[in-house]
């Protein structure tokens, strides 16, 4: 066995060059690595897509007769006549539960006024006698484009909030002396064959900063 | 071997590097690194704060001619960041107007339009993503805001069993964020709306902390807003971009209600839940609310904010 060699005191020569440049170059690295500060940086956040600008619209969902008629629209399905026949009111038929029956012409019409088929006779609204006009509860007789009075001979107090401002959508100027505001008819919103409002599709709700959205609402705090 | 100096004992003498001299360039290669990391977040500041927003007054002291110049300001800066030429007013509030909003939870559906309208109208950053409104989704007969949820997932709204109450900012008569902030960069106008001034706010949050209705919120991070939904007409304490480190909430969308329009969120509210108008004006909207309706909430009634906020039902 070879006698070991002494172990010098420190190291000496090149290699101590070599260890001291070794250093001063690992030094050099962290040096860099700290201007480019990679552990510092913060997890890049998640790409939030931008919401669909369908849910930015503020059009009403229905157009009224006097939007139809302003817009120059096609009024043919107003034009009663041009199938019924004057003076002689079209029946109303009704199946085994005293369900309506809508005729195949009027296919698109969904009766749904009034829970438990309360509603259902045409000529609640419809004058029998004039396809062309409506009947209010009071007698009035009034035109395709009167509908607000028309709801408002049964929906008293709707009517009563609508004129106040308090019921139906808004928009324009709350300072009437600087603008008016818009005011919508009660069909802009409502069908009036089927008043109830649709329900719809939310919109995105506030999505976390980093981890992806919860799976399902449930666990969720405020 | 041949590198090895002429006497073994001398080691310092002819070295090319000696001891001293590696620590000496150690220690400032360290130092200098360590002088570069703590300036590296200025490199996050793509645009500086230019000398004029620097020194600029606080909002209440600024002169109409001051004013104006920082008006210029904001519209110079906010045209090099997005390429948009805004229009920013300072809007003063109006004599004899004392705002106030009604919500209809009865009608309201929970479609979160007023959310994103609010967010389309007011600049808010979409990346990371700031809104205003947070609508609530609440089992029927309760009031439990334990039961809340606000990140609901739905094919449809409304819910069978639910109803949904959109909470913002209350615009309360009796602030805890004003009265918490300590460099007085939030106060509450005459129209009862409370603003922040962004140029002033320091970003310490304790307004955030101090609102009972989760309604301030903090720019954590640079706002992002894409160039083609930046709306251009601005106000001063309203929907101008803000910086990275301020606070910013609901002001009942100062822009628009202080030229006399409705608020964002009113417009686009598919069912017509939200009314808003002057209470000082007993012919206005508000004003019959508050007198024929079911008004039941103020919300947290208990703990004396008193918001500018109502809840009612219909009937």
């Amino acid at each position: 066995m070879a006698t070991p060699a002494p172990v010098p005191p420190e190291p000496s020569g090149p290699s101590a060059t070599r260890l001291l440049a070794g250093v001063g170059l690992g030094f050099a690295a962290l040096a860099a690595l700290f201007v480019a500060e990679l552990w510092g940086r913060p997890a890049s956040f998640r790409r939030i897509p931008l919401v669909a600008t369908s849910f930015l619209e503020t059009k009403p969902i229905r157009q009224s007769y006097a939007d139809l008629v302003a817009a120059k629209e096609d009024l043919s399905d107003y034009d009663c006549y041009a199938c019924h026949e004057k003076n002689k009111p079209p029946p109303i038929k009704f199946d085994a539960n005293h369900k309506i029956v809508i005729p195949k012409e009027h296919k698109n019409i969904e009766m749904g006024h009034g829970s438990h088929d309360r509603n259902n006779l045409c000529y609640n609204c419809h004058t029998e006698q004039n396809l062309l006009t409506f009947q209010a509860r009071d007698g009035r007789e009034l035109k395709f484009d009167q509908s607000v009075p028309l709801c408002g001979s049964c929906h008293g107090p709707t009517y009563r909030d609508w004129e106040a401002g308090a019921h139906g959508r808004t928009s324009g100027y709350w300072d009437r002396k600087l603008g008016q505001p818009v005011r919508l008819a009660c069909v802009n919103c409502h069908d009036p064959h089927n008043p109830k409002i649709p329900g719809r599709e939310p919109a995105p709700g506030p999505h976390s900063l980093h981890e992806p959205a919860p799976a399902a609402a449930g666990t969720s705090h405020p | 071997m041949s590198a090895l100096p002429a006497n073994p004992q001398d080691r310092t003498s002819d070295r090319a590097l000696s001891r001293r001299s590696f620590l000496r360039g150690t220690a400032a290669v360290s130092g200098l690194a360590a002088l570069a990391a703590s300036l590296a977040p200025l490199r996050e500041l793509g645009d500086f704060t230019s000398i004029e927003e620097f020194f600029q007054k606080y909002y209440k002291e600024l002169t109409p001619e001051e004013m104006k110049r920082v008006l210029a300001r904001i519209e110079r800066q906010v045209e090099q960041q997005y390429g948009v030429r805004p229009h920013v007013r300072d809007l003063k509030p109006m004599d004899g107007v004392e705002f106030v909003y009604c919500l209809n939870l009865t009608r309201c559906i929970g479609c979160r339009k007023c959310v994103h309208a609010c967010v389309a109208e007011n600049n808010q950053s979409r990346n990371p993503e700031i809104q205003y409104i947070r609508v609530l989704k609440l089992p029927h007969g309760s009031l439990d805001l334990e039961k809340a949820q606000h990140d609901y997932v739905a094919k449809e709204v409304p819910e069978k069993g639910f109803f949904y109450m959109p909470v913002q900012c209350q615009q309360c008569k009796n602030p805890p964020c004003v009265k918490v902030c300590p460099v007085h960069a939030t106060w509450q106008e005459s129209d009862g709306i409370t603003v922040i001034d962004y140029d002033w706010c320091i970003g310490c949050r304790y307004c955030e902390a101090a609102c009972p209705y989760w309604a301030r919120r903090f720019n954590f991070a640079k706002p992002e807003i894409p160039k083609e939904r930046l709306n251009p007409d601005m106000a001063y304490l309203g929907n101008r971009p803000r910086r990275q480190g301020v606070m910013e909430k609901c002001h009942f969308c100062i822009q628009r209600t202080r030229v006399g329009r409705y608020p964002a969120c009113l417009e686009v509210c598919p069912v017509g839940a939200r009314k808003f108008g002057n209470i000082l004006d007993p012919d206005s909207e508000v004003s019959h609310i508050l007198r024929e309706k079911r008004v039941f909430i103020q919300l947290k009634e208990e703990m004396g904010t008193s918001p500018r906020f109502f809840y009612y039902f219909d009937k």
